[in-house]
């Protein structure tokens, strides 16, 4: 049994007692003991630990300088030989909650056992979730206190070297990890009282969790297209011929960007698909246009139907690209279109 | 307080009581247990100028959706907290 324990403390700007927004830029910095909500953790762990450093970043720091952010925390972990990390919580903040996940990753390297609490739509947990032990956390803070007492149940567990069962018997969001186990009711019991609780109109949790993908409310419509400028965007694998950039496949992890400017429709000659999860083979012999209709969107901006196409399109591989991928790219690729003012985009998908 | 939502009224009437309930800033675990009412409270209705309180805070309670909801959450943490 490790006793006291050595704990580590993970906090953005804000929990760490720098400021706020304005200092969402500082680099990883260490303060010995306590601070923040780390004053919590150590009321809370009295004699049986000490939270040993308290590690502050800013919350843009870690997510845009990553590396840098995750080689300064592995030295800072190694220095001070903690038996536990603890991140956040993060509850609703996005980029504290990714910066939080990163922390637990750098930890978990390190082989130190790490948990964090977030809501459930965090990013951060969203992303991460097949790597994290997350507590789940509503959306206040004032909630700061409950849930570091399930963290630290939590991390006291994994710092002993027991293993945490079952997501929903131990209090963590699902990492959407199946381990085997033996039952001692065979599966036909079970299911025959699961089919019993069903037409008896009483709970029956599946044995099976199925993966809840998000709903997401689409935009409200363009008023009139004549005035705005239009983004296009394709997941068909359109690139230039020759592939300049090395677009793979599948799995894409970037969407590159292509200047169509002055260009009236796409030749075979110059543009082909890469694509792997369908046959591209008339794209790349006839009319590469099928995965970006630039012929008739040029014939509707001549007749001030679209007001402008923007002159650069943005172009990925949609062929088992994880949903998070997607996200990140579909968020740089939102970026470029919101600076550029254009207040329509057109996905092309396959 | 005049907290415009009934989630900081409460936030800020446990920092003024218990202690800042994030454990963000300096009165994290510093229970100082003072009375907090909120400005829209009978009690502090009562011992204010009636034509004062109408022109200071008036429209501003008048637009207040949580009305209820906040004297509701300030009562609940000043009763079960103040010492003084």
């Amino acid at each position: 049994m490790v006793e006291p324990l050595r704990v580590v403390h993970y906090l953005n700007q804000f929990f760490g007692g720098i400021g706020a927004e304005e200092h969402a830029n500082i680099p990883l910095q260490v303060e010995e003991g306590a601070v923040g909500p780390g004053r919590a953790v150590q009321q809370m762990l009295g004699d049986r630990g000490t939270v040993v450093a308290t590690f502050v970043c800013g919350d843009n720091y870690f997510v845009e300088e990553g590396e840098q952010a995750a080689v300064a925390a592995r030295q800072a972990l190694e220095h001070y030989a903690p038996h536990l990390v603890l991140a956040g919580p993060a509850f609703d903040a996005g980029r504290y909650g990714v910066a939080c996940a990163q922390m637990c990753a750098v930890a978990k390297e390190a082989g130190i056992p790490a948990v964090t609490g977030m809501y459930p739509e965090n990013p951060g947990y969203t992303t991460f979730r097949r790597e994290l032990v997350c507590v789940p956390t509503g959306t206040r803070a004032t909630e700061m206190q409950a849930i570091l007492t399930r963290m630290i149940e939590l991390g006291a567990k994994l710092a002993r070297g027991e293993g945490l069962g079952p997501a929903a018997k131990e209090g963590y969001l699902p990492t959407g990890l199946r381990r085997s186990v033996v039952r001692q009711q065979p599966g036909w019991e079970r299911a025959i009282e699961m089919l019993e609780a069903r037409v008896n109109g009483r709970p029956y949790p599946s044995e099976v969790l199925l993966q809840q993908y998000e709903t997401v409310p689409p935009p409200p419509p363009v008023k009139d297209l004549g005035q705005v400028t239009l983004g296009l965007v394709t997941s068909g694998g359109l690139v230039p011929r020759g592939n300049p950039d090395g677009q793979v496949s599948g799995f894409a992890q970037e969407a590159f960007r292509y200047s169509i400017e002055g260009q009236q429709a796409l030749s075979i000659e110059d543009w082909e698909s890469v694509h792997g999860g369908f046959n591209p083979h008339i794209l790349n012999t006839k009319k590469p246009s099928y995965v970006l209709p630039l012929p008739v969107l040029r014939e509707l901006e001549a007749e001030g139907e679209i007001g402008a196409i923007y002159p650069h399109f943005f172009s990925t591989v949609g062929n088992g690209t994880a949903v998070s991928q997607a996200k990140q790219m579909g968020a740089q690729i939102a970026q470029e279109f919101k600076r550029a003012q254009i207040r329509a985009a057109l996905l092309v998908a396959t | 307080m005049g907290t415009p939502t009934a989630d900081s009224s409460k936030l800020y009437a446990l920092t003024m009581t218990e202690g800042d309930p994030t454990w963000a800033g300096a009165l994290a675990g510093q229970a100082l247990g003072l009375p907090v009412y909120h400005i829209i409270e009978p009690e502090i209705k009562a011992v204010v100028d009636s034509a004062v309180y109408e022109a200071e805070v008036g429209v501003a309670e008048m637009v207040m959706d949580e009305a209820e909801a906040i004297v509701e959450a300030v009562r609940e943490v000043r009763q079960r907290n103040t010492t003084l």
